[in-house]
């Protein structure tokens, strides 16, 4: 599905009753399947334009559609990935898992059998049972992409999905959301602060400007598919991460 | 071997260690009865005043036995019980309303401190002129002693669910009622449980203040029916049992929380 | 060292002044029931006019639940106390050894009160009638008790509402036909909700005292088997300086409502009504002087009535009507005197209802007049 977003302004109110730009304007368009990495230093309000995008928020001006469709409220072709894995805790794995289902009124047998054959893909085979508290880091990340993936949704809408684990576990992960996309292809918006885990995922990065965000530079990533670990250490990729960091590095100037 | 050794050495003393643990309540209960036995034996109070275990114990089976015990006991069970129904009810439905729309905190928590600050014995007469001298005014008394930790924990409990699943919810769409059975009432459930601990042992007072007040039968009125007629061993027979239900309400509480909250226990090991 | 020698010696004569202040007067507690209240005007009295202390004793006035009152005494805490005499029998029952020593109440006080227009002067008429009753103990139920044995009914042919002492609130919203109450208190207050026109459509309310079918033991003062032995002397004092005070407040009312005002707060004393009332006292004072019958006395106190109710309201004189109607109950040709056949009524009450302990010992034992002949020297 195609994503575009249109002169989108976000402000808060202030402590002092004042409205407190926090986001845009900002305008950029994402064609059918493209897997596009946001990328800008904290605060710039990335995370608010994935809420503006998931229909949590309604922006202060301008319009974000899917398809031609305003987005006013949440889509049932979009599901969105939290910073923090955001489960139940008084859930188990396949629970968790199976949230979106039930909420969507599938019977108990269609919805555990629909996330078992997800938890091989996840590497949760063994865990179906297990409470949240009693994950790791990676393997409860693991599960909140489940509950994504469970909802077969068109637009994949991730904010900072790896942020708090340690980087080899993030890089695995990375490779594995390509891996676990690969067998549909679908429009995928990804925040992140990693210039390296931007560029070994997305097809175009877009870099934003600090706090309220505007749009800095739109970078495409030509690098082949199917990308892997390797490829960092490729002159091309090098070459890429370099101009994106130049370019957030211009804006700290 | 010698590392082996200590292990089962250090298992044993931690296993003694527990077991003396789980015993200590009931060696305090020994200790108090051999201390209450000891004292009317050697009348260093007189017996008028503290009746002697035997006779206590003798007042026990005369009450059971002519099925005394068993009758006000189950009056007070049942006005605690459709008064826990009724203010735990009232106090979760209010508590979720006020907790969603937080106009009516403003609204209500003069009304509602008023009661729960204001002490119950001083006006169960009028609730005893108001709802009559049946058992409907002890149910109000005990609905109005057990409303308040009910309505304050599920506040908290509600306002306490995180703003992130929130948005989680939303996402997918949930509308109100999905959004309380599977968001709102698992995750207030802790606290509410806690409240409801709280609410069943207050309980047993509601329903006795009542039946102080005036009553045909309850553990109340058997305090003092047997007061007035002298017999302080049933009054310490009568007594008892109201610890023995406040403490059974409490344990079955203690026990659905066992059963419901699995995930808090395993997070906790 | 010779500063503490002089602080030894100063402690020792203060103890001993003391001691000697002792010898004269005895501190007593006397432990009543209830609340403050007018009806307990002839303790007021007694201290006030000094009728305690002319005896030996500076009284404290405490007010405890009858049972409480009763163990009290029985485990010698304190040396007396008032309760009825049905709770000496239960106590004695169950082997509180505690002994009545001066009826105070000579009419038990406890009676059924009824909507005027309900026919009862025929008690089996009270068959199906939902009767309130404060609970299933105390003077209330030995009175109804006895009520219904002499009509030849018993519990079962009512419907028993135990209401609290509740009694006026409840019988005039007509949640019940009758109920069991003080007689010198509930029928006024009933009589002046009626007059508020809080009490339905009633009329008037009337009224079958218990002691109109059977003269029960009533309340009166008891004390330790202990003091009896050790001291008979101190009782014989209390019983007599009780039973002057008794026979002051029955004679003047006036000054027992006046002294009774420092101890009830909630007694109605605006000036005009202390005024009214001291006028009253100085004038029952001259006209005791000529040593009228018991029943001038009596009508003298209904003059009175009739001459405050022309200036005063009946809120106003509510407590006073309730210490005249007391006085009626007090009132006899000696008074204290309880007899063997009103504890065995009483006994075989109790004994109906089922309420006795295991120790039934003598009657003769519980009660004793004796104190009263030694005071009347």
């Amino acid at each position: 599905m195609r994503l575009s977003v249109e002169n989108i302004e976000v402000s808060f109110p202030g402590p002092a009753g004042d409205l407190l730009p926090a986001l845009g304007p900002i305008s950029f368009e994402v064609a059918d399947d493209q897997f596009v990495c946001l990328l800008g230093p904290s605060g710039c309000g990335k995370s608010t334009l994935i809420r503006v995008l998931a229909g949590l928020l309604s922006p202060s001006a301008g319009a974000a559609y899917c398809d031609r469709e305003l987005i006013q409220r949440p889509l049932a072709e979009a599901a969105i990935m939290f910073q923090d894995t955001n489960l139940m805790p008084w859930r188990t794995v396949l629970d968790n898992i199976a949230l979106p289902l039930e909420v969507a009124g599938m019977s108990r047998p269609e919805r555990y059998g629909a996330v078992r054959k997800l938890l091989p893909q996840l590497n949760l085979e063994n865990f179906e049972l297990a409470y949240p508290a009693e994950l790791s880091g990676g393997m409860a990340q693991r599960v909140s992409l489940g509950r994504v993936i469970v909802q077969q949704p068109q637009v994949w809408l991730l904010d900072e999905p790896f942020a708090a684990l340690d980087a080899l576990t993030r890089e695995a992960l990375s490779l594995e959301l390509l891996r676990l996309r690969a067998r549909s292809r679908q429009t995928i918006i990804l925040v992140t602060h990693d210039i390296n885990e931007a560029v070994l995922l997305a097809d175009r990065v877009i870099v934003m400007s600090r706090r309220p965000g505007a749009l800095v530079a739109d970078i495409p990533i030509d690098l082949p598919r199917p990308r892997s670990a390797e490829m960092i250490y490729k002159r091309e990729f090098l070459q890429l991460a370099k101009r994106i960091r130049n370019c957030i590095e211009d804006q700290r100037a | 071997m010698q590392t082996n050794g200590k292990v089962a050495e250090f298992s044993t003393g931690r296993k003694r260690q527990i077991i003396l643990r789980r015993l200590s309540p009931f060696l305090t209960v020994l200790l108090l009865l051999l201390l209450w036995q000891g004292v009317t034996e050697r009348q260093i109070i007189s017996r008028i005043l503290v009746p002697p275990p035997a006779d206590v114990y003798a007042a026990f089976t005369a009450a059971l036995a002519d099925g005394t015990l068993a009758k006000h006991t189950m009056t007070t069970l049942g006005e605690m019980m459709y008064g826990l129904l009724l203010g735990v009810g009232i106090g979760l439905v209010l508590g979720y309303a006020i907790a969603k729309a937080p106009l009516l905190e403003y609204v209500l928590s003069p009304i509602i401190v008023a009661f729960q600050s204001t002490p119950i014995v001083a006006y169960a007469p009028l609730l005893i002129i108001w709802f009559g001298t049946g058992p409907s005014s002890k149910i109000v008394t005990t609905a109005v002693i057990v409303f308040f930790p009910a309505l304050v924990n599920a506040i908290v409990g509600i306002r306490s669910v995180s703003p992130p699943l929130r948005d989680l919810m939303r996402s997918l769409n949930a509308g109100p009622w999905l959004t309380f059975r599977l968001l709102e009432l698992p995750s207030a459930l802790p606290v509410i449980l806690a409240g409801l601990k709280t609410s069943a042992t207050l309980a047993v007072i509601g329903a006795v203040v009542g039946e102080f007040v005036g009553s045909g039968s309850g553990l109340g009125v058997l305090v003092i029916m047997a007061r007035s007629q002298y017999n302080t061993p049933l009054v310490v027979v009568t007594v008892l049992t109201m610890t023995v239900i406040a403490l059974s309400l409490y344990g079955l509480v203690a026990l659905v929380e066992w059963r419901f909250l699995v995930w808090q226990r395993r997070a906790a090991s | 060292m010779l500063t503490l020698r002089r602080f030894a010696t100063i402690v020792a004569l203060l103890l001993t002044s003391l001691v000697g202040a002792q010898a004269d007067v005895t501190n007593e507690r006397i432990l009543l029931t209830f609340i403050p209240n007018v009806q307990f005007a002839p303790f007021y009295l007694g201290i006030q006019h000094d009728v305690f202390s002319e005896a030996g004793f500076d009284v404290a006035l405490e007010h405890l639940q009858e049972p409480e009152v009763l163990d009290l005494v029985a485990v010698r805490q304190a040396n007396y106390g008032i309760v009825s005499g049905e709770q000496v029998i239960l106590a004695r029952s169950r082997g509180r050894d505690v002994v009545y020593v001066f009826e105070w109440f000579q009419q038990y006080p406890v009676a059924l009160v009824h909507a005027s227009d309900l026919d009862l002067s025929d008690l089996g008429a009270l068959r199906g009638l939902r009767v309130g009753i404060p609970g299933r103990f105390g003077a209330s139920y030995s009175g109804l008790t006895t009520l219904l044995t002499s009509a030849g009914l018993n519990e079962t042919d009512i419907e028993l509402n135990e209401i609290g002492f509740n009694a006026p609130e409840v019988f005039c919203l007509g949640a019940v036909d009758a109920a069991m109450v003080y007689a010198n208190n509930e029928p006024l207050q009933i009589r002046n909700l009626a007059a508020a026109g809080e009490c339905g459509d009633l009329d008037d309310v009337g009224l079958i005292m218990v002691a109109s079918q059977v003269d029960l033991v009533s309340n009166g003062l008891i004390v330790n088997r202990g003091l009896l032995e050790e001291s008979p002397a101190q009782i014989a004092r209390m019983v007599g300086a009780l039973r002057d005070a008794l026979q002051i407040t029955i004679d003047n009312p006036a000054a027992a409502y006046l002294a009774s005002l420092p101890y009830v707060d909630t007694l109605p004393a605006d000036d005009a009504l202390v005024v009214a009332l001291t006028d009253a006292a100085a004038q029952q004072q001259e006209f005791l002087a000529d040593n009228p019958t018991r029943s001038e006395v009596a009508a003298s106190r209904r003059a009175l009535a009739e001459e405050l109710s022309e200036q005063f309201d009946g809120a106003a004189l509510a407590q006073f009507h309730v210490l005249l109607n007391s006085i009626d109950l007090w009132d006899a040709d000696a008074l204290g005197f309880s007899d063997l056949a009103s504890w065995e009524a009483m006994r075989d009450t109790l004994a109906l209802m089922n309420l006795l302990g295991e120790e039934l010992g003598d009657l003769d034992a519980a009660f004793s007049n004796e104190f009263l002949a030694v005071s009347d020297e």
